[in-house]
């Protein structure tokens, strides 16, 4: 069986349709869209089109939840131990364990909103961070950088639950909260383990997670002011091994990620509408 | 059948054909058995991707006057693709709340613009529950149970009212706002601080822009 398997021929039936993220970056409507007043983006019931902003998320949960599996396996299998000691494998196998129910969780829930599997596109970016040939690498790109996504997510996600009304929301997040800490973890320690005696495997490492941050900002997707969406959910980074500068710094990654994106956006607009006139 | 106008014509961001979307107002229009005699007017804000979806309309001396986000056109799948049979559901739905503001017993219904969240999804699950019936596609009531929740409540009296309201063969503005004082009065939740944006916000500049 080979090893790091790409990413375009990961299984998937004809309910999925795969997006790039340049596609959302190109998209010759931003300029005009940074020109409105929509006032906050932070995703609360009583905005418009709660309902179908939540229902997206979730469905972008439910593809994040797919690829982690997925990635967590490959890790487990495409390494030998001198590479990823044995200890790490086993909480990448558990880690598996946790992906396989955040997936039929996160179907259920879907369900719930009245969303299906496939309704919303998939971008396998966070599977691709998993391809990494150096397993410090994955496990900064995804316990670090995607998994620590996951949990400002699902603490989002919790509060939209909270303030809705919708126990069913709010429980169910906050228990696949607790996992994505625990995941989030588990990158911390290995990081320090692996990397003790190697303090530029350690800065590559650390280079890439940034990395990985920045593209996952997705232009402001997650930041700290009421133009995000999603919010660092610093309580919960801190259990899970983030200290005030990293977490202070990734809000400056988000921010320079929105800044490029309105850039691009700009430099796109200059060149007149994508189509008609 | 009724004096269409689309704009904008052409569009410039997104790929849609203004004559595609008159035709799919014509055939709503048909569907609903809107009447020949007023002028629709329909702007597509081309602006607003998925899922800033969106729609008010207006009835006055002119005609009908209709405001859709373009995302309500817009295949979930594939960004700025353009999707018939979701355009043709949202048209319906769209004539029918403006079908229902030309009848008397809805003269004392607030502008779409006034209407409360809760309000509107009440009128929407009566909407929808006559589209579904009507034959129209992309009708789907536990989609739509989701949003009316949000604003009714996640509770047994905001449920036994959404059955019946998606049922009604007729209703009256009186009896849509009576439905929304039964779920209010179940209802336990804080209320938000912040009301939802409005169609003149959603098109507002920003300040520094």
């Amino acid at each position: 069986m080979r090893k790091i398997f790409p990413p375009n021929e990961l299984a998937r039936d004809e309910r999925f349709v795969r997006t790039k993220i340049e596609d959302r970056v190109f998209d010759p409507r931003n300029a005009a869209m940074m020109e409105r007043d929509l006032g906050s983006a932070k995703l609360e019931p009583s905005r418009p089109a709660a309902a179908d902003r939540a229902r997206s998320l979730m469905h972008g949960i439910f593809v994040g939840e797919i690829q982690a599996l997925e990635g967590a396996g490959r890790t487990c299998f495409d390494f030998d131990e001198d590479d990823a000691p044995f200890a790490l494998k086993l909480d990448m196998a558990r880690q598996c364990w946790d992906e396989s129910r955040h997936v039929e969780i996160s179907v259920k829930l879907g369900e719930w909103m009245g969303s299906e599997i496939g309704e919303f596109t998939e971008s396998t970016f966070l599977y691709e961070a998993a391809c990494a040939d150096d397993p410090v690498l994955r496990l900064c790109g995804v316990n670090r950088a995607l998994e620590g996504l996951a949990i400002d997510v699902f603490n989002a996600m919790k509060e939209f639950g909270d303030v809705a009304g919708d126990p069913v929301l709010e429980f169910c997040e906050d228990w696949m909260l607790a996992d994505e800490v625990t995941h989030v973890k588990m990158g911390s320690d290995w990081l320090r383990r692996l990397t003790e005696k190697d303090p530029e495997r350690r800065n590559r490492a650390l280079e890439f997670q940034r990395t990985v941050d920045k593209i996952f900002s997705l232009g402001g997707f997650r930041g700290e002011s009421d133009e995000n969406p999603v919010h660092l959910a610093r309580k919960f980074r801190r259990m899970a091994g983030f200290d005030e500068a990293e977490m202070d710094d990734l809000v400056e990654i988000s921010k320079q990620a929105q800044a490029d994106a309105e850039a691009m956006a700009a430099a796109a607009a200059e060149g007149g509408g994508a189509y008609g006139a | 059948m009724p004096a269409i106008t689309v704009a904008p014509d052409p569009f410039t961001l997104v790929p849609y054909d203004a004559s595609t979307i008159a035709q799919l107002t014509a055939e709503a229009a048909a569907l609903v058995g809107f009447p020949d005699d007023v002028a629709v007017t329909l702007e597509v804000d081309e602006v607003l991707p998925h899922p800033l979806t969106g729609t008010f309309v207006a009835v006055g001396p002119e005609g009908l006057d209709i405001w859709m986000s373009g995302a309500n056109f817009e295949d979930p799948k594939r960004p700025l693709k353009f999707q018939p049979e979701l355009a043709l559901s949202e048209l319906v739905r769209a004539l029918l709340r403006a079908a229902d503001r030309l009848r008397p017993e809805f003269s004392g219904a607030p502008t779409d613009e006034d209407l409360t969240d809760r309000q509107r999804a009440a009128w929407d699950v009566w909407t929808e529950g006559r589209a579904h019936r009507l034959g129209v596609p992309a009708t789907r009531p536990d989609r739509l149970l989701y949003h009316y929740r949000l604003h009714h409540g996640f509770n047994d009296v905001a449920d036994e009212v959404f059955r019946r309201l998606w049922d009604a063969d007729a209703l009256t503005w009186p009896e849509i706002d009576e439905a929304c004082a039964e779920t209010d009065a179940a209802d336990t939740r804080e209320r938000p601080k912040k009301t939802a944006l409005r169609k003149e916000q959603l098109r507002a500049p920003r300040p520094s822009a």
